[in-house]
């Protein structure tokens, strides 16, 4: 074939300009260590890298939120490790508040002591992240959550738990409701609370109970309440008074109240042979109560003197159940006869009641409500402070059925505060893991990334070689070709 | 005789003589451009009849002539129009190519750098600084959508130059042509059969310059002369005349211009389409097919990130407690009124879906009765009915007439995102106006026995649509629907300008609706209205008058016992918009109770006890609320592009991805084109070019025959001496 001598030279450098431009992009991709310099090199690939950086970076990001949402986690378990000894410490205090031995100066030592646990109580509620955001205020993370106003601890908080997001598909919640740490402790079995009225002066104790069939339950409060006693006027009695409530033990003995005037009265035991004068020229006056030998009467109205009462005993030791919503005795259970230590169910609750109640005692039965655990401890506090007189029954009681209340509804707050340790556990369990994940996750996507757009260095150093080669052939080759011609041997 | 000889060894000298030029000719002219070899043509001449036969009587030059191959030519013009097409193309595909994925300056980083922010905000929605650092990281990005925005658009300007500059270089090219054609002609005539050989060579080189800026078709004439046709037969060379090329501004478009063909002094528009091939070709090929579409995909990121954003901010509450406001400016779309346009009208266009915005740019018709839209990238066109007075929604965007009427053939050219990138701003610099909590929160009331509890209370702000029953039938009643869920969510009665509320937002419609006319609602990205789109088949003529969304309004739940005969138990909602507290609701036990009221839904599960109360109420303090901040981080990996097909990163890698497979298809095909143009060039020149070695010969060749004629002469003399000699 011809040639002309312009193909020789454009060839040519035509040919050594693309060497040379492959030349430059292996050095280019040497000294910068990326094997794609722009997408054009590898659309396929660069598009991909794009995916896996932010891939990369998501990843990186939910190990970021782990962090933070760990910080959270660790401080508020940290905090509620304290509140649990703390907890702990005052169930004690109060069991050794309950020691009959300990007199009155003894226990308003303890309840000093209880008071300081106490403010560090609501300190350690108000924790906050180190940032100055409290912990378990809810969404009002700028608001106080736990503030003593005379005496209440109040919440200011609200519901609200912070998630973050940990991973794609999972939002971990990094703090917890002060309502649900502190406040929202369900008194008596959680689901009804049981109680004896203040005014009863039998020895009857009722049980915590618990629930049998939830199904039955129907959130009313229910009164039980024994047989009261049989009083009946004199007849004809001139006066207006009347006897509202009788209650006391049960007697085997019958009473008369006499009015000896409009304001003094006698009690007579006329069961006694011959009948025993219990009380003689009392001063009477409305309302007040009467008491004596266990028995509780209250007369209101104006009597006539003469006018005279027979109190006599309830025919058998029976007691019913009533519905306070309804006003109606509860099917089955109208004056059920009472045996000590007896369990005792309806409509889904069962619970047992021991020793002697007397006649006309009541004992209410209500849905648990909330206390909170500053209540339970100011409440604590304020029993301990009443000064209980020697001898005095009614005072001793309260004193026991404050502290064991107290200690019922310690137990369930620490229940409390436990379980939600134990979610706080699960989550920082859970944190490790997807770290864990996270961070092999992040080196796969790296190697991928890495894969993709990082130059091989072995290849890399190979091509230069090659290529600079071939350049050097080619450039060498030019100059032998071009000087051939044969005006060299002209002339 | 004697003569004879003399004549015959002249004639050979003279040969030689010219062939020895021809060749330096040749040689001189070896690496000028477009320059083709040239022969002298010998033929012996008539031999002299004699008794002894045919006596040679030397030789004649019969001409000079070109060694030239009319479809080598060809054929290199054509794959150098191409080269120099995909060449252009290619470098200029390389410009944008760079500025896309670098790791350091393309969008991507910067976008993961703002959501790494927005998480931060997530975890310490309290903390200032975090909230600081989301508000820089949105600058950051901002700044690089602007400047990736500005990158192109600087190189949009410079291809206006190229385009201008090769338009006037195609002028010009003409122009010689036309002068060279004239000379040729004349000299065609005066050579009397003889071509003016470098008259032609020029010709040829002038030809195959304009070739290598816009594609054009060469007719050879009869008087030598030839005519240049470009695009789609539009003559720009003719005998001596040469017509002309303009660049104008686009009548559909003012943006951008156009080329235009100059006849009679009228202007006829050259469509891209037409103009393939050179670098003219690749200039318009790039900025129709490449950059515009790039721009509208970035643009797209960037309005989709804007937008998305200020939208959840809107509906959740700032560090001062009062609702989101926008944070980002997005831009609204781009509306161009047809040049050519002849009624007075003017049509706004609003984005109401960035899931369904597309990369195209669209054209607005009417055609004296129906409105329709042409989607630019595809021709695909939807009919937007008889009306433009209700916005009409096409492809993530809702078009109307906000004034004047169009006429038949009135068009407008709607780019919904060519600006966004352009005009994203950061539209506040205070931190506390990031709404990182949502509104309202939900409170178990604090006396509660029962065990029930309320989930966390979430928007509920899907679109939806009224619609409307016959208004004969009186009262004429209304209907509102889910539009995600096609559920109803309600009902009531239509009464002219009467607010219609549902689920936090109010509106007024106003007017009279035909049976079936309906409005769907959806809520604005930029403000806290909604926006009202008529359907395409509205006869009635209602229009939506105003709307808005209050999400702060509080509601609570109350718990009531069985109240016989009934068997189920009962709960109040007070507070709700409308009023439904007279309605108490029946609910199984055990079952749990869904509830949407004001643009919240909660649910409440377990067992509540009579008398419990659940609050959804304002969520005063909540400073440590992170609820909607969690969404927005979301916002990173959820599909909000391309009818939920991509993410942002997606949708820009997309991008990335077209642009470089663009490029490096272009990098190949060039490369490929060039080897092309390499192998025609050398057949080419294996014909017409200069061969040194080839001349040296030749020039040895002529050399000789001149000595040999010489001495032929010289022997001629010798022997008519010795004839001289003997009549002495």
């Amino acid at each position: 074939m011809r040639i002309s001598s312009n193909t020789i030279f454009d060839s040519n450098v035509s040919a050594m300009t693309q060497q040379q431009a492959r030349l430059i992009q292996t050095q280019q991709q040497v000294a910068t260590g990326r094997r794609i310099l722009s997408p054009a090199d590898d659309p396929v690939a660069a598009t991909r890298s794009l995916e896996i950086s932010h891939s990369d970076s998501i990843n990186t990001q939910y190990g970021a939120n782990g962090l933070a949402a760990r910080h959270n986690t660790s401080l508020a378990e940290t905090a509620l490790q304290s509140v649990t000894s703390l907890l702990q410490d005052v169930k004690v205090a109060a069991i050794s508040a309950g020691n009959g031995a300990i007199n009155n100066s003894d226990r308003r030592t303890i309840a000093t002591g209880l008071n300081e646990r106490l403010q560090e109580l609501i300190g350690l509620a108000n924790t906050t992240d180190g940032a100055g955001s409290y912990l378990f205020s809810g969404f009002q993370s700028s608001t106080q959550p736990f503030v003593n106003v005379s005496g209440i601890t109040l919440y200011a908080g609200d519901d609200g738990q912070r998630a973050m997001q940990v991973s794609a598909s999972r939002q971990l919640a990094s703090t917890d409701s002060g309502a649900d740490i502190f406040m929202r402790i369900k008194n008596g079995n959680g689901t009804f609370a049981t109680q004896s009225a203040s005014a009863n002066v039998g020895t009857g104790v009722i049980g915590m109970g618990g629930v049998t069939d939830t199904a039955l339950l129907t959130g009313d409060s229910y009164t039980l309440a024994f047989a009261t006693l049989l009083t009946q006027a004199g007849t004809p009695n001139a006066g207006t008074a009347s006897i509202s409530t009788a209650t006391g033990s049960n007697p085997a003995t019958h009473y008369t109240l006499t009015f000896t005037s409009a304001t003094t009265f006698d009690v007579t035991d006329v069961s006694a042979v011959p009948a025993l004068t219990v009380l003689a020229a009392q001063p009477y006056n409305s309302g007040a109560p009467i008491t004596f030998n266990g028995i509780s009467l209250n007369v209101q109205g104006t009597p006539a003197s003469g006018d005279v009462f027979n109190i006599a005993p309830p025919i058998d030791n029976s007691y019913t159940v009533t519905n306070n919503r309804t006003g109606l005795p509860v099917a089955g259970m109208m004056a059920q006869p009472y045996v000590s230590g007896q369990q005792i169910s309806f409509e889904g609750m069962q619970f047992d009641l021991q020793g002697g109640p007397a006649a006309g005692d009541q004992f209410s039965i209500s849905p648990s409500v909330n206390v909170s655990i500053f209540k339970t401890l100011s409440d604590l506090i304020g029993t301990l402070n009443t000064p209980v007189a020697a001898g005095n029954v009614a005072q001793s009681t309260a004193l026991t059925k404050g502290i064991d209340n107290a200690l019922n509804n310690m137990d369930r707050s620490l229940n409390n505060v436990l379980s939600i340790r134990s979610s706080l556990g699960l989550r920082l369990q859970e944190l490790d893991a997807l770290q864990a994940s996270g961070e092999s996750m992040g080196v796969q996507l790296k190697q991928t990334l890495s894969q993709l757009q990082d130059v091989d260095y072995n290849k890399a150093l190979s091509d230069l070689t090659q290529q600079q080669m071939t350049l050097q052939a080619a450039q060498k080759s030019f100059v032998k070709v071009t000087g051939l011609s044969l005006f060299d041997y002209l002339g | 005789m004697g003569t004879n000889i003399y004549t015959s060894a002249l004639s050979g000298m003279n040969a030689a003589l010219l062939g020895v030029s021809t060749a330096e000719h040749n040689i001189a002219n070896a690496s000028t451009p477009g320059f083709t070899r040239q022969e002298i043509i010998l033929g012996a001449r008539t031999a002299q009849s004699s008794g002894a036969g045919f006596i040679g009587q030397g030789v004649d030059v019969a001409g000079v002539k070109r060694i030239y191959d009319e479809f080598l030519t060809t054929q290199v013009l054509q794959e150098k129009t191409q080269a120099s097409y995909l060449s252009s193309y290619h470098m200029a595909m390389q410009q944008i190519d760079n500025i896309l994925a670098d790791p350091v300056a393309g969008a991507a980083p910067a976008m993961q750098d703002f959501f790494k922010a927005v998480n931060g905000v997530a975890n310490t929605p309290d903390s200032v600084p975090a909230r600081q650092t989301m508000l820089g990281n949105a600058q950051f990005a901002i700044n690089r959508f602007k400047s990736i925005d500005q990158r192109l658009t600087d190189i949009g300007n410079g291809i206006t130059g190229q385009i201008t500059s090769s338009v006037n270089i195609v002028n010009s090219y003409a122009q010689q042509i036309a002068t060279l054609n004239g000379n040729i002609k004349r000299a065609v005539a005066a050579g009397q059969g003889q071509l003016p050989n470098d008259l032609l060579d020029q010709r040829d080189l002038l030809v195959s310059q304009l070739n290598s800026e816009i594609k054009t078709s060469a007719q050879a004439q009869p008087d030598g002369t030839i005519s240049v046709f470009v695009g789609n037969g539009q003559a720009m060379v003719i005998g001596e005349q040469a017509m002309s090329l303009r660049v104008a501004q686009a009548a559909t478009d003012p943006s951008k211009v156009e080329v235009n063909y100059l006849n009679d002094g009228k202007l006829i528009a050259l469509q891209q389409s037409s103009l393939q091939g050179g670098n003219l070709g690749a200039y318009l090929a790039f900025r129709d097919q490449s950059l515009e579409p790039a721009r509208n995909a970035l643009g797209r990121v960037a309005l989709g990130l804007a937008a998305s954003i200020n939208q959840q901010n809107q509906l959740g509450q700032d560090l001062n407690g009062a609702m989101g406001a926008a944070l980002l400016n997005v831009a609204a779309p781009r509306v161009d009124k047809g040049a050519n346009n002849t009624g007075i009208s003017s049509v706004v266009a609003t984005i109401n879906n960035v899931a369904g915005l597309t990369t195209s740019d669209y054209q607005l018709r009417f055609d004296g009765t129906n409105y329709s839209m042409l989607r630019l990238n595809d021709n695909a066109v939807t009919n937007l009915g008889t009306s433009l007075t209700s916005p009409v929604n096409v492809d993530g965007f809702a078009v109307s007439l906000s004034a004047g009427a169009m006429q038949a053939g009135d068009t407008y050219l709607i780019r919904p995102t060519a600006n966004a990138a352009r005009d994203i701003a950061l539209l506040t610099t205070d931190p506390a106006k990031i709404a990182a909590a949502m509104p309202m929160r939900t409170m178990t009331g604090a006396a509660n026995t029962g065990t029930a509890v309320m989930s966390s209370a979430t928007l509920n702000t899907s679109p939806m649509s009224i619609a409307f029953s016959d208004p004969l039938l009186v009262p004429q009643t209304y209907t509102v629907t889910d539009s995600t869920t096609n559920t109803v969510l309600g009902s009531g009665n239509f009464s002219t300008g009467a607010p219609i509320s549902f689920n936090g937002w109010t509106v007024n419609v106003v007017g009279t609706p035909s049976t079936g006319d309906a409005f769907s609602l959806v809520k604005d990205v930029a403000s806290n209205a909604m926006l009202a789109s008529a359907a395409k088949t509205n006869v009635g003529g209602a229009v939506v008058l105003g709307g808005k969304l209050n999400l702060q309004q509080p509601f609570s739940v109350t718990f009531n016992a069985i109240a016989p005969p009934a068997t189920l138990p009962t709960y109040t909602v007070t507070g709700a918009v409308p009023d439904v507290s007279a309605t108490p609701v029946s609910y199984t036990p055990g079952t749990p109770i869904n509830l949407s009221y004001n643009g919240w839904s909660a649910q409440i599960s377990g067992t509540p006890a009579s008398g419990d109360t659940f609050n959804v109420s304002k969520n005063i303090n909540g400073s440590g609320d992170n609820r909607n901040a969690l969404i927005m981080a979301a916002m990173q990996t959820q599909n909000l592009l391309a009818n939920g097909t991509a993410s942002l990163q997606g949708g820009y890698g997309q991008l990335v991805g077209e642009i470089g497979a663009k490029t490096s298809e272009l990098a190949v095909t060039s490369l490929a084109q060039d080897s092309m143009v390499s192998q025609t060039v050398q057949s080419q020149q294996s014909v017409s070019g200069v061969n040194l070695d080839e001349e040296a010969a030749n020039l040895l060749r002529y050399q000789r025959a001149y000595q040999a004629a010489a001495k032929a002469m010289q022997i001629a003399n010798t022997m008519f001496d010795a004839l001289l000699t003997i009549g002495r």
